[in-house]
């Protein structure tokens, strides 16, 4: 008897998949997106863009990059604990509790769902792509701060008693493996292998040092790739022999325990970072599908107020304004 | 009065019971689904026989193999360190402590397998790799061994829980016996009481094998995620840290995206597989000793 019944089970959850595959081709496009919703279940149900004022809505919600995640958090913790109700921010608010919700999920996750609206607001740490344009037809952009990569080693690594100063070749020709130990960048250097530290490949970051550093050249598949800067960050501050790109934020959070590389001559300071000339940077953005509503301009404004900016400067990054 | 009581529970009963089977399928199906544009755009002999994983170049190459090779490596290598270890505490526990010390160290035991696994990889990242570095001289400690040393800490639990289960009915059942004919302690376990639990260690083993595939974050900390072809020392990244590392930033209903989709299809297709033979094995198993 038991041993029919799963049998049985199994039997519907193939005839399940059989069906499944043939009316999938059938399925209108439409139902993707409700489907798509139910994929997120802890977000909580969001609220139409646009919004008459009686019904009023005192949430934000934030999704996206992990790097601008804590930027934001910070400045909404600020934001909350300063006005507490929305009636405080602006007199015409009724008495509500602010809520502002921030989640991080990479950058990707982040244009994903404005698309799908399980969010007000995407955080992205790159330039929005057409292909994602195209399914945002009232996109607006808020430019929060600018984050740069740079080449980050440990102050132990020998390569710093020979040289300061990598040039965009030598940079490539480590990334792609060319170079397979630290030899073959200098003779001098000792005959360890150079261990490549990356971001996931499909990360905001990567992405950014791909397009401005390596151009069609592939990074080496057996780089480590980490899951998060942090653990970037960290494998460079315990592998004497690692090289990696480490967000300019993190490198100045850990000020002595990674030593940074110039790139073609140029150091990763913040002059050079706002000026354009030290390439590898990228913007930071908030981006948002349609009109803001009230709330939602009000913290925008707060973000790109003078508080907000100190609080991204605070986390390492070079603010917008 | 008391049959509508009983049918109202087996009412709640039965909606629990279809809600549940329900939520499996859907969320089969919806995978399925989400994976579908890979199936139909790229050609079967590219996801299984090429052999590097590069989505987003421009010349883009989807193998899982060298995912999946590292996933039954580092799965397999756990499963081969933990068991002796596991069989060995098992024994120990039911044959030369008596029961009040057992139940103290199984509990001990079973709170091994309640450390968020994240606890795990941070201590392998911290101890682990360093050790490995130090010890057999490697540049950097990230490697299959590295995943596959931590893995059978974490699987220790299970493989010792269900083991003992069986070590006890079996002492039950024959070690009056044994006793009484005057045999060794040490001659019962090894030539009655491991042939007798021959099977549950088997089925045992298999089922720490579906929950080993399936660990994300301790193996992510610790394997450097390379998508390579995975060696003892080298680095590997199996298909859950490829999921986790990648799902988040795929551009939405991108090929990339559906991509993903499909390594979680294989890799429930797998676990699938493991569990049907620990199914069986275990019905013939049991079987046999009645």
């Amino acid at each position: 008897m038991k041993r029919n019944s799963i049998i049985s089970i199994m039997l519907v959850l193939m005839l399940i998949l059989a069906v499944g595959c043939t009316a999938e081709q059938a399925a209108p496009p439409e139902q993707e997106s409700e489907q798509e919703q139910a994929e997120l279940p802890e977000v909580p149900e969001t609220p139409e863009v646009e919004e008459p004022i009686d019904e009023f809505n005192s949430q934000i919600l934030f999704n996206g990059s992990s790097t601008l995640a804590p930027v934001i958090a910070s400045i909404s913790t600020n934001f909350i604990e300063g006005f507490v109700t929305w009636d405080k921010v602006d007199a015409s608010f009724p008495e509500k509790n602010i809520a502002v919700y921030v989640s991080a999920g990479g950058s990707g996750q982040g244009v994903k769902s404005v698309i799908d609206k399980t969010s007000d607001f995407g955080m992205v740490a790159r330039t929005v792509k057409d292909s994602e344009k195209e399914q945002l037809p009232e996109l607006q952009e808020f430019l929060i701060g600018i984050d740069a990569l740079t080449l980050g080693v440990n102050p132990n690594n020998p390569v710093l008693t020979v040289k300061d100063d990598l040039t965009k070749d030598e940079i490539v020709k480590i990334f792609s493996g060319e170079y397979k130990t630290w030899k073959d960048l200098d003779a001098s250097l000792p005959d360890k292998e150079i261990i490549v530290v990356t971001r996931d490949i499909g990360g905001g970051a990567h992405e950014v040092f791909q397009s401005k550093i390596m151009g069609d050249v592939e990074v080496k598949a057996d780089a480590i790739q980490a899951p998060s800067m942090g653990a970037l960050v960290t494998k460079i501050i315990e592998n004497e022999y690692a090289i990696g790109y480490a967000s300019f934020g993190l490198v100045n959070q850990n000020l002595g325990k990674v030593a940074t590389l110039k790139v073609d001559g140029i150091e990763a300071t913040k002059e050079n970072i706002i000026e354009g000339s030290y390439i590898i940077q990228r913007p930071l953005l908030a981006i948002i599908n349609g009109e803001l509503t009230e709330p939602q301009q009000a913290f925008i404004d707060y973000v790109m107020s003078e508080e907000g900016m100190k609080v991204v400067e605070e986390m390492g990054f070079v603010p917008a304004k | 009065m008391k049959d509508f009581k009983e049918y109202i529970f087996r009412i709640i009963i039965t909606i629990g019971a279809v809600l549940s089977s329900i939520l499996v399928l859907l969320v089969f199906f919806y995978i399925l689904k989400e994976s579908m544009p890979f199936f139909r755009e790229v050609n079967f002999k590219e996801y299984f026989f090429s052999d590097s994983w590069k989505p987003l170049s421009s010349n883009p190459s989807y193998s899982f193999l060298p995912m999946i090779g590292a996933s039954l490596y580092i799965s397999f290598l756990a499963i081969l360190i933990a068991t002796p270890l596991s069989v060995g505490c098992g024994l120990f526990l039911s044959f030369n402590t008596n029961n009040k010390y057992s139940k103290i160290i199984l509990s001990f035991i079973d709170m091994i397998a309640g450390i968020p696994s994240v606890i795990f990889g941070f201590l392998g990242l911290v101890l682990l790799v360093k050790f490995l570095e130090k010890n057999l001289d490697m540049v950097t400690g990230e490697s299959v061994l590295a995943g596959a040393l931590l893995l059978s800490v974490m699987l220790f639990p299970y493989i010792v829980t269900g083991c003992t289960e069986t070590f006890v009915k079996g002492k039950n059942i024959y070690y009056a016996a044994s006793q009484s004919l005057g045999v060794s302690k040490w001659y019962t376990m090894r030539r009655i009481i491991l042939p007798f639990a021959r099977k549950s260690i088997f089925v045992n083993m298999i089922l720490a094998l579906g929950r080993a595939i399936g660990e994300t974050m301790a193996v992510m900390m610790v394997t450097g995620n390379s998508p390579i072809f995975p060696r003892l020392l080298g680095r590997a990244e199996t298909i859950p840290s490829l999921i986790a590392l990648e799902m988040g930033t795929a551009t939405y209903k991108s090929l990339h995206y559906s991509s993903l989709y499909a390594a979680g299809l294989i890799l429930i297709i797998l676990v699938l597989i493991i569990q049907v033979i620990a199914y069986m094995i275990n019905k013939t198993g049991m079987r046999r000793i009645r």
